[in-house]
Order: C-alpha cells, then sequence, then structure tokens
C-alpha cells in the first residue's frame, strides 16, 4: 500500500536551495538469499544550517541511511543531492573528497589511534589532505579541541582517553575540517544519561555558533529534542513530525508532486532563527 | 472521617490523596506551595515541566482549584493585574494543610494511568475493510508521539540542583513513553502490512 506523499506546496518548492536533499531514495541488501529493503522511497530536505533527527529501533536502517548521504554506499534508486551535486551520479573518488571536506560523519566505532599518538595530533592529523601545514593543523586542531571542551586534552595519549573525552575528540576530529553537514550515528553512547545529554546539548550549541547543518541518528528519542525536525525510520520509511516549535514544514499534497508514489515525506527544514534556540 | 470543609482544619489525606486526577491536583498544590500563582500561569508552569504530552483543560484546572479550595488547601485572593490594574485576577495561596497533603500524595502509589485507549479500541473491534484506515490512523499516531516529544525542551546535561534533576526525570520519562508508543505504532504497521502482502 503506498504511503503518503508530502510534499511542500508549491510557491515554496525552489525558492531556497537545500543543502540536502533526498528523493526517492531506495537500499536493498541481500541477505542469506532473501531481498531486505533497508529504505523505501525515503524523501527529505534540510536547510544548510538546520538541524534533524531520525529516530528509529535497532536495525531500523539509520546507519544504512547516514552511510548513504556520507556517499559510503550507492543507493539503488532515488537522488541525493548535496550542496547543488547529486552524489550517486560522482564517482568514488569525487564521494571521497566530499567526505574529506564539506561532509563529516562521526560514528561511535570509528576509534582508531596509533599507539602513541597525542590526542592533538590525533585530530591534527584529520586536516593532512587540506594543504595545510603541520603547525597550522596543530592550531586548528587545537582551536577544535578547545571549542568542544576538551583544549586540556592535547598533550594526552590519545588511546588512553575514557569514553566521555573520546567522544568529544571524536567530535573534535570530525569538526576540525568545518564542515557543513555533520552526520551523527548514535550521539555518545555514553552510560550516564545526564553526559548523553550533555553531549547533545553541545552539539546543537556548536551546530548554531558555527553555522553546520546537523543530521543525527538515535535509539533513543531523548539523544533527538532540541532538534528542529524530528522523524522516525521503520520498515524503510520516513515519517516526520508536522507540528512542534522547531516543526518541520510539511503539508499533504497530491500526485502533482512528480515524486515516486512510494516516496515517504518531503519536507523542508528552515534555518535555524537567531536567538530562536531551544 | 474528617474533611476540611466541615472540621476547618484537617484534612482526610489518604482519601485526598487517592481522588480522580490526582496527578493534576497533585502537581498544582505542588506548584503552589513553590509559589503562589493564578490559573494561565500555574499552566504555563506545568507544560514547562511535561511538556505537551498532558492534555490541561483551563477549565477543568479551575475547577481543581476551587476544589483544593473547598477542602481548605489552597485559599484565593482578588488581587488587580500587573498589567492593568483596574482589572482583577483571582491568585491562590496554599493554606497551612498544603505540605502535608503533598507529603501525603507524593507516599501514595497511584493506579495506573490509563494507557491511549483509542487505537486499542480501534484494533479489537477492526474489520478486514477498515485496514487502510488503520494504516492511516497509526502513522498519523506516529506523527503525533514525534511532535509531542519535540515540545519537551532539551536537557542540558549534568543537572546542578534537585529541582533540575527531577525535571529532567520527568522529561526522561515522557521521551520513554513516546519512545515505547511510537515503537508498538511502526511494528503494528509493519505486522498489518505484512500479513496484507501475504495474503495477496
Amino acid at each position: 500500500m503506498p504511503a503518503a506523499v508530502h510534499s511542500l506546496p508549491a510557491g515554496r518548492r525552489g525558492a531556497v536551495e537545500p543543502l540536502l536533499s533526498l528523493r526517492g531514495v531506495v537500499k536493498r541488501y541481500r541477505e542469506g538469499g532473501q531481498e531486505l529493503t533497508v529504505l523505501d522511497g525515503v524523501s527529505f530536505e534540510l536547510a544548510a544550517g538546520a538541524g534533524a533527527g531520525v529516530y528509529g529501533a535497532r536495525r531500523a536502517g539509520k546507519s544504512t541511511l547516514l552511510r548513504l548521504v556520507a556517499g559510503i554506499e550507492a543507493p539503488d534508486a532515488g537522488a541525493i543531492v548535496f550542496a547543488g551535486r547529486d552524489l550517486t551520479a560522482l564517482s568514488a573518488a569525487g564521494r571521497a573528497r566530499l567526505l574529506r571536506g564539506d561532509l563529516a560523519l562521526l560514528c561511535a566505532g570509528g576509534w582508531l589511534a596509533s599507539p602513541g599518538e597525542t590526542v592533538l595530533d590525533h585530530v591534527a592529523v584529520a586536516l593532512g589532505s587540506l594543504g595545510m601545514t603541520l603547525a597550522q593543523a596543530r592550531r586548528r586542531a587545537l582551536e577544535t579541541l578547545d571549542a568542544v571542551g576538551v583544549a586540556g586534552l592535547g598533550g594526552e595519549r590519545a588511546r588512553s582517553l575514557g569514553c566521555y573525552e573520546r567522544a568529544r575528540v571524536m567530535l573534535a576530529r570530525a569538526l576540525a575540517r568545518e564542515p557543513r553537514l555533520l552526520l551523527v550515528d548514535e550521539p555518545a553512547p555514553l552510560p550516564s544519561v545526564s553526559d548523553r545529554e550533555a553531549f547533545c546539548a553541545l552539539l546543537r550549541a556548536l551546530a548554531h555558533e558555527r553555522g553546520f547543518a546537523l543530521l543525527v541518528a538515535s535509539e533513543s528519542l531523548s539523544a533527538l529534542s532540541g532538534l528542529q525536525a524530528l522523524m522516525s525510520l521503520s520498515a524503510g520509511e520516513l515519517c516526520a513530525s508536522e507540528r512542534g516549535p522547531y516543526a518541520a514544514t510539511a503539508t499533504a499534497t497530491d500526485a502533482d508532486a512528480g515524486m515516486d508514489a512510494r516516496a515517504g515525506t518531503v519536507f523542508e527544514l528552515r534555518p535555524r532563527r537567531a536567538g530562536a534556540s531551544p | 472521617m474528617q474533611t476540611a470543609g466541615t472540621q476547618g482544619k484537617s484534612v482526610d489525606m489518604a482519601m485526598w490523596a487517592r481522588g480522580g486526577s490526582t496527578p493534576l491536583r497533585g502537581a498544582l498544590l505542588g506548584l503552589l506551595l513553590e509559589r503562589p500563582g493564578y490559573g494561565s500561569e500555574l499552566i504555563h508552569r506545568l507544560i514547562g515541566r511535561v511538556g505537551e504530552t498532558w492534555r490541561i483543560e483551563p477549565k477543568y484546572v479551575y475547577r481543581l482549584l476551587d476544589q483544593l479550595e473547598r477542602e481548605g488547601l489552597v485559599r484565593s485572593e482578588q488581587e488587580p493585574r500587573r498589567d492593568n490594574g483596574r482589572r482583577m485576577r483571582v491568585v491562590y495561596y496554599p493554606t497551612e494543610l498544603a505540605g502535608e497533603a503533598v507529603t501525603c500524595w507524593m507516599q501514595t502509589l497511584m493506579p495506573r494511568a490509563p494507557v491511549r485507549l483509542e487505537l486499542q479500541a480501534k484494533l479489537a473491534v477492526a474489520r478486514e475493510r477498515d485496514l487502510p484506515d488503520l494504516l492511516v490512523a497509526l502513522r498519523q499516531y506516529e506523527r503525533e508521539c514525534l511532535a509531542l516529544a519535540q515540545l519537551v525542551c532539551p536537557g542540558q546535561g549534568r543537572p546542578r540542583s534537585y529541582k533540575a534533576l527531577f525535571t529532567d526525570c520527568v522529561r526522561d520519562s515522557v521521551h520513554a513513553i513516546l519512545q515505547a508508543e511510537i515503537d508498538w505504532a511502526a511494528r503494528t504497521r509493519r505486522r498489518l502490512r505484512e500479513h496484507a502482502g501475504g495474503r495477496a
């Protein structure tokens, strides 16, 4: 049964080019001889500087969604347009360039520090391909560590950090290149609820100050509060909230939206207004 | 059995804590203990802490405040409005019995709050041809839960005071309930569709 198609009112469509736009994205995996549809016509838009959360239970397809947006995997159908470029039309090298520049993916499992590496160098190494000197890279790394509140850790061994510090250093590493979009797969899987909330608050504050867009996926609804839009992902479909203080503008529409009939929800996120932080 | 209305100075605490709508009555009295307030201000304060997951009818709040006054737990005074001194507003103050009543309420285990019955009732009596409507209703419910989750103020990290800690725990409860509801709605939609697909 086709899900309802939602789109923007015709007048608002195309008014401002969104930073990220997904249209009818389909992703299938083969698992044990069976085909598994993980994403079944997912569509949404994210404006520059806006923040959106994707809630979903385990194995709902959240990580797949983020990996597609990051260009690590390619969809089976549909289009993903980031900053005016269609990711599905880019070569693997082009997608990799994107991931090193305008886009950053932060996921909990990605902690690989060399033995003996200092925290400062761990962050500075991420800047290696930007044509900076080591001194410039270290200066930028220190600035970013300061922004996430762990400037004092610069001289520590990266491998000796606890999970709380590690989460912040990973964030610094993702932000050092000053991406326009930060993708976060399960923000701060820390044991303490308060630490988790503090980390999420830091994410929102940094996005607000530095003006990057945020797409956060979590299996915990509380990790996503304070973001401008909230969606849920289940059975390959995206469902978006229609109201709330940071509501995505979503309006029911007819077939003339010209979209795949299976497309889930299309909505636009307006950039956060100055001083409108929750 | 003693009641405040007839005896003046005492309230049957056990009865008070067990009556209908205790969450709202208890919360209103608790808010008044913090500081006196008028109807809409109390509603505002409460929504600030529990979000919009409570359907708070202003009319109902005034009725409960009247009831609390009859029970001798609050008293009310006509006071001029700050913005317009010629118009009056009713400000409620806790009486000396209010503290004990709130303590008693804190110690009394409430019967479980009813879950949202509407979708359960519909599913319980649905016919095969209602399937498309059920799927739409479930999706709408999921949307509503997402919207309610958005209305809860986000946490800021380690709470600095007990007051902030308690508020954080309320938020945690709201999120846990909404998350369970979203999971249920998504799971049910999936089951209904899988079943329909298997039979087609």
